[in-house]
């Protein structure tokens, strides 16, 4: 099965299974793991007589994985039959779309562009104040103002977008 | 006779008041805002009353409120802790006028100090070395470009009302000086409720060093003694460090009279820090004093064997200070981690969220002073810090070798931390010898930037089988028929029974 983990892409097949005893491979190389796992999503991994630990965040989908192990944390994908048929399915209506997102919840302190404005790479659109540190989010290229999503004072939160660009098309 | 303290504050410090009133057997009382319902201040205390609105200026910050809720539970005495009202003298005014005792110096002590133009006069007149800088008040972006221009740069803009860091900016030229002027002002606005900022030369190769002082009702005053400030982050402490490796016994005891001087210069009563930098010369000046409770007050505490907290309020209670200098010695070391909801990747981006998994360390000379939960939501109103790792050890070297294996041991998902980034500064060949100042996180960038170094694949391997046994666990075939046991590893005992190859 392929599974995605940050931009690594990886081939992981289940090759036995006695118990907590594993027998799998990875790009295929084998691996013989002692695994143990509680509801919670703490991860215990014992290979070669070493001892790891994970912490395993669940994603609503049941494919999506954000993993902790060691001082690292990675996303990973579980990419089976169902996720590539959505991700085919999926790839005409996701254009690149140019956008101001929100990286972290927070409140809006000012919004300093209107509709229509045309804007130079490094303008400051938007002002977020979070944990009471503000930051500037600016444009990283030249382009105008499709559509301003927020106003002054609104809670926004994680991903939400903010503000639609029109990135000006350099001439060809 | 204090019998009941409430605690104008939250997160880990109002859990750290608490803790000490429980000890005296005095009845704590908890105050929180709409968004800190699930807190664990609330859950801690024996009382707790909402007092308004997510926003702190509605909540935190609303001075007739807070004491509308003290005087109608029969509180005794209110603890302001750190931040929020702590240095407001208007505060603590009101709370004396209205017949409380507020944990804390007088009013009048604050104003003189709190307000660090006020500060500086009084200093100078104190015969206490302090930074070149201005007494009064810039009021425009064009008068604070002029007023930089005079000082020389690099100059740094701070909140008159100001502290934690917050409110500063440095300006290195002309051209940030009007920005860094109007951000300044609006963060001191919302986080301090004043916009009076001053500016003060910018000492490049300083250490920050910190004097803990303590005094009673009756003009004693003592020292005890410092603590090491010098790795900061925008002026944003993240570890601090007791004894500080850098001062030799001779400065302490000067830099400690001269911190008594200064504290005794406004008839300063309780719990207070004088801040001064010192350069590589061991010059050293007044920076400002803090008349509150510190964040990093723990470390002091574990060097000392004394609970601040507990002190604080003996003095509020009219006792005498029992302490004299004389029995103020320093035993082995300690050092404090600021544990913060920040992505150290993405420019230390605040990082609210729910915690979903979190392991705290324990064992052998730990303290966690913290008020993460499992399941917590950590608001975006308040601050990112979600607690303090301390450790104490007979020698720095011990100490040093604590921390590294509690950061090991502590585990927080759900959000980011700067867990990892605390681990591998800690391996920086500057902070292992104790030859670091406060320019040590630039000094030191392009090591930081490496992060803790990993065997890559092996651990992105065992994310893999991890998350892909997670995935096999979960898919409906391997579901158990009875959902109702609530056993925490019931499920996977059950996949564990099963024999042979799935089919998948």
């Amino acid at each position: 099965m392929e599974i995605h983990i940050g931009n690594r892409v990886a081939e992981v097949e289940l090759k036995s299974k006695e118990g907590n005893k594993v027998l799998l491979t990875i790009d295929g190389k084998e691996f013989e793991v002692d695994i143990m796992i509680v509801e919670n999503g703490y991860c215990s991994i014992l290979h070669e007589g070493k001892s790891y630990n994970a912490e395993l965040i669940r994603a609503e989908n049941g494919r999506s994985y954000k993993v902790s192990t060691y001082f690292s944390s990675y996303p990973v994908e579980i990419v089976d039959t169902q996720a590539k048929y959505l991700r085919m399915r999926r790839k005409d209506e996701n254009k690149p779309d140019n956008k101001i997102i929100a990286p972290m919840p927070g409140k809006v302190v000012k919004v300093l562009v209107k509709e229509g404005d045309n804007l130079l790479a490094g303008d400051t659109v938007v002002v977020i104040e979070a944990m009471k540190m503000q930051s500037n989010y600016k444009v990283n290229s030249d382009c105008c103002v499709k559509e301003v999503l927020v106003k002054e004072g609104d809670t926004v939160t994680n991903d939400q977008v903010l503000i639609m660009l029109e990135i000006n098309k350099t001439e060809e | 006779m204090i019998k009941k303290i409430l605690i104008a504050n939250r997160g880990e410090i109002a859990i750290r008041i608490m803790r000490s009133c429980r000890e005296m057997n005095i009845k704590s009382v908890a105050v929180f805002s709409e968004a800190d319902r699930s807190s664990r201040h609330v859950l801690y205390a024996d009382e707790a009353y909402p007092i308004g609105p997510a926003a702190s200026q509605e909540s935190y910050l609303n001075i007739p409120k807070i004491i509308e809720v003290a005087l109608k539970c029969g509180a005794d005495a209110i603890h302001p802790g750190y931040g929020f009202l702590s240095e407001n003298a208007e505060f603590a005014r009101k709370v004396r006028e209205s017949g409380i005792i507020f944990i804390g110096p007088a009013p009048e002590s604050m104003e003189a100090m709190g307000d660090k133009i006020s500060a500086r006069k009084q200093m100078i007149k104190a015969g206490v070395p302090v930074v070149p800088g201005i007494e009064r008040q810039i009021d425009s972006p064009e008068e604070a470009i002029r007023i930089c221009k005079e000082i020389g740069f690099p100059v740094i803009l701070k909140a008159s009302m100001g502290g934690g860091g917050k409110g500063m900016r440095l300006i290195r030229e002309e051209s940030e000086a009007a920005e860094a002027f109007l951000a300044a002002r609006s963060e001191a606005l919302s986080s301090f409720g004043s916009e009076i900022v001053y500016v003060e030369k910018y000492i490049e190769k300083s250490h920050h060093i910190e004097f803990q002082i303590l005094g009673d009702n009756y003009g004693n005053i003592i020292h005890l003694c410092e603590r090491e400030c010098s790795i900061q982050r925008r002026n944003q402490k993240m570890v601090e460090e007791s004894p500080s490796p850098f001062i030799t016994p001779a400065l302490r005891d000067e830099m400690g009279k001269k911190a008594v001087a200064a504290a005794k210069a406004v008839n300063y009563v309780n719990a207070g820090t004088i801040e001064f930098l010192v350069d590589n010369e061991y010059n050293f000046y007044f920076l400002e004093m803090n008349t509150r409770l510190q964040v990093e007050h723990p470390i002091t505490e574990e060097v000392l064997g004394v609970d601040l907290v507990k002190e604080q309020i003996r003095v509020a209670n009219g006792e005498r200070l029992h302490l004299r200098q004389e029995d103020i010695v320093q035993r082995g070391h300690a050092i404090e981690c600021r544990i913060c909801a920040e992505d150290t990747e993405n420019n230390f981006m605040p990082s609210p969220g729910i915690i979903r998994q979190l392991a705290e360390p324990t064992g052998i000379g730990v303290r966690i002073d913290s008020y993460a939960y499992e399941g917590y939501e950590i608001p975006v109103y308040y601050d990112p810090m979600i607690g303090k790792l301390i450790v104490w050890a007979t020698s720095r070297k011990l100490a040093i070798e604590r921390m590294k294996r509690v950061l090991h041991e502590y585990k927080i998902t759900g959000i980011k931390t700067n867990i990892s980034y605390l681990r591998h500064l800690l391996d920086t060949p500057d902070f292992e010898q104790g030859t670091y100042d406060t320019k040590f996180i630039e000094t030191n960038a392009d090591f930081l930037i490496k992060g803790v170094s990993i065997n890559k694949e092996k651990s992105e391997n065992i994310a893999l089988i991890a998350a892909y046994i997670d995935y096999l666990m979960n898919l409906d075939e391997n579901k158990p028929s009875q959902a109702a046991d609530n056993r925490p590893i019931s499920r996977w005992k059950e996949f564990g029974m099963q024999k042979g190859v799935l089919r998948i």
